[in-house]
């Protein structure tokens, strides 16, 4: 449950997301809108490594499908980009749960090297142009604007808000899963899998649902992503963008939804701010993901599980 | 036929460099229980440093003894780099959660692949072609390089050293200690840190070898070659089954002729790909590699 101090502070949070861009100017509306979309998809990729505790490293294979999927209807079907959204939920769905379900039972560390497999085969796939309609290594340029009714969504601002509304959406999900069966399941299973198991969760089922329903967000952020610019390439999602992922949810805090965001927006807005610095930023962000590691191992701004009487989590 | 045997012999030299650079992987994933994601950039390290060494003694040693010091210099450095990884990035979160010493092994080859592109820059860089005589030998239509036979023979004697190490010597009996139970080692009197330290040197010296191996075969080499080498290896590792040595030589090897095989036989467009397509089939059907022992889950 939310308590009335977490709610005001998500008020705050969203107000000042909604009115920030009357006092931007048009690149850092730029800047902030990718911001969102990422923050959706570390958000998704929290979902199974936060919260089911899964080390999943190819998270940007399900975001890749859902971009391409809408750049590829759109651009060689035809397709209007609103009937693509539903295909851009669902196919990502239905790789999640194939590609998933045979390596479900493998410990940590060998399901993070065959994701990182599926990442690459993936990528691989895209730059080889299978059947022809992925573009190869340029990937795919002038992807449609989304149009409802009579309105299109092709300025920035609009885009902008278009991905604040799937941040929502977002929030909303992990909001109702944290209070929900499934969401408590996730969380003993990745406390302890086996004692899970023994008092009747179906683990299996629900270390799929964790990637299908994270694949689903994620592909849905694929879609802002298309739109967002109007073309997608296979570098947009290789292998170098999951471990950007997975990172960001161990820095900012797994299963803390502030945490998430706070590791995407250094990932994502605080390198734009030093550009002039741009040779050695990735230097600087190495050592600093080494300190916070050092001095916050479970995080910036790591979850607190609380209502535990704390004689019971002493050892 | 000749096709066939050529390709092994060229994936048996490959597969040997992914082997040393696999057991660096392999040695510090047994005792530690860690990916150790910043070896493929220490590698790459290795290969300009060896560059820098190559460039400032030719002409003043004869070849061979520019080979010699290369690789005796490059090692030493790439080790001490080892050392200084392991303390500054590793031993601090030896008690932390499992996934943050994964995100510190990630920073860790952030700044060494970083700092590589700001000391030599973001271009490719080349060694220089006569380092190692550019001599074939043609044995029933197979051509076998010297450079190949240098790979070959240096990393069977390498692999052999290491094995009998691990398994003759006082220290490399520790070592295997530390890898089944480190409490129970350290309760043995075995100095733990000095096993670790000890395995960091020999990972990054073996890593340096292939480092330069990769710099003197392929000649060409880049800021961030750590990434996609490492991956291959690291692949090895974990075919063979990870922690296990032996099981790092043989998925080295595998890999190598596998690799060679796709790219003489099918398309060198689809190699890596298909090369995860292997990794994944190994997972599901072997979830714990080659030579890797199924562990039960203690209770």
């Amino acid at each position: 449950m939310m308590n009335t101090k977490n709610a005001i502070y998500y008020g705050i949070f969203l107000v000042s997301l909604i009115i920030l861009p009357f006092f931007l100017n048009s690149d850092w509306v730029s800047v902030m809108t990718t911001f969102l979309i990422y923050s959706v998809v570390s958000l998704s990729q929290d979902i199974v490594l936060g919260r089911a505790g899964m080390f999943d490293m190819g998270h940007a294979i399900f975001f890749g499908l859902g971009a391409y999927s809408t750049a590829i209807l759109n651009m060689v079907y035809g397709w209007p980009i609103l009937a693509t959204v539903p295909v851009a939920i669902i196919l990502p769905i239905i790789a999640s749960v194939l590609l998933a379900a045979p390596i479900i039972h493998l410990r940590g560390d060998y399901l993070l090297v065959t994701t990182i497999g599926f990442n690459i085969v993936f990528t691989q796939a895209l730059k080889n142009n299978v059947f022809g309609i992925t573009g190869g290594p340029n990937g795919i340029f002038g992807v449609e604007p989304l149009k409802i009714l009579s309105f299109t969504f092709s300025s920035q601002l609009s885009i902008y808000y278009l991905a604040f509304f799937i941040l929502l959406l977002t929030l909303i999900t992990i909001h109702n899963l944290e209070t929900s069966k499934p969401g408590r399941a996730l969380h003993y299973l990745n406390l302890d899998s086996l004692a899970s198991e023994c008092i009747g969760i179906n683990t299996k089922f629900y270390r799929l649902y964790s990637f299908a329903l994270s694949a689903a967000l994620a592909g849905l952020a694929g879609v802002v992503f298309t739109l967002q610019f109007s073309a997608v390439s296979p570098d947009a999602f290789n292998f170098i963008q999951s471990v950007l992922f997975f990172t960001i949810v161990l820095v900012g805090g797994p299963s803390s939804i502030p945490g998430v965001l706070l590791g995407t927006f250094f990932m994502f807005v605080v390198p734009e701010i030093f550009r002039q610095f741009a040779e050695a930023r990735y230097l600087v962000f190495g050592v600093a993901m080494i300190l916070i590691m050092i001095w916050r191992p479970k995080g910036i701004w790591p979850v607190k599980f609380g209502r535990i009487p704390n004689y019971l989590t002493k050892e | 036929m000749e096709i066939f045997f050529q390709q092994l012999v060229n994936g048996l030299t490959i597969g040997s460099i992914y082997a040393l650079v696999a057991l660096g992987y392999t040695m510090v994933y047994g005792v530690l229980k860690l990916i150790n994601f910043a070896h493929g950039d220490l590698v790459a390290l290795s290969a300009y440093i060896g560059l820098v060494i190559v460039m400032q003694l030719m002409g003043a040693l004869s070849p061979v003894l520019l080979i010699i010091a290369t690789f005796i210099i490059t090692m030493i450095l790439t080790a001490v780099g080892g050392v200084i990884l392991e303390r500054t990035a590793y031993r601090p979160l030896r008690k932390a959660p499992r996934l943050s010493a994964v995100v510190s092994a990630l920073g860790a080859s952030m700044i060494i692949e970083n700092g590589i592109m700001l000391i030599w820059g973001p271009m490719p860089r080349i060694f220089p072609a006569s380092v190692v005589p550019n001599a074939n030998f043609n044995i029933h239509g197979v051509y076998i390089s010297l450079m190949q036979i240098l790979v070959l023979v240096i990393s069977f004697a390498l692999m052999v050293s290491l094995y009998l190490f691990v398994n003759r010597t006082k220290l490399g009996t520790a070592m295997r200690a530390c890898a089944i139970d480190q409490d129970a080692a350290r309760l043995m009197g075995i100095d733990v840190d000095k096993v670790i330290v000890t395995t960091f040197v020999i990972g990054s010296a073996l890593g340096a070898v292939g480092g330069l191996f990769i710099g003197m075969y392929y000649r060409g080499i880049y800021f961030n070659m750590g990434w996609i080498y490492g991956l291959n290896a690291f692949v090895a590792a974990i075919i063979g089954g990870i922690g296990n040595i032996p099981g790092a030589m043989l998925g080295g090897m595998l890999l190598g002729i596998f690799n060679a095989f796709i790219a003489g036989y099918v398309s060198s467009s689809w190699s890596l790909a298909l090369t995860y397509v292997l990794l994944i089939v190994i997972m599901i059907l072997r979830p714990t590699g080659i030579l890797g022992e199924r562990v039960a889950e203690k209770v």
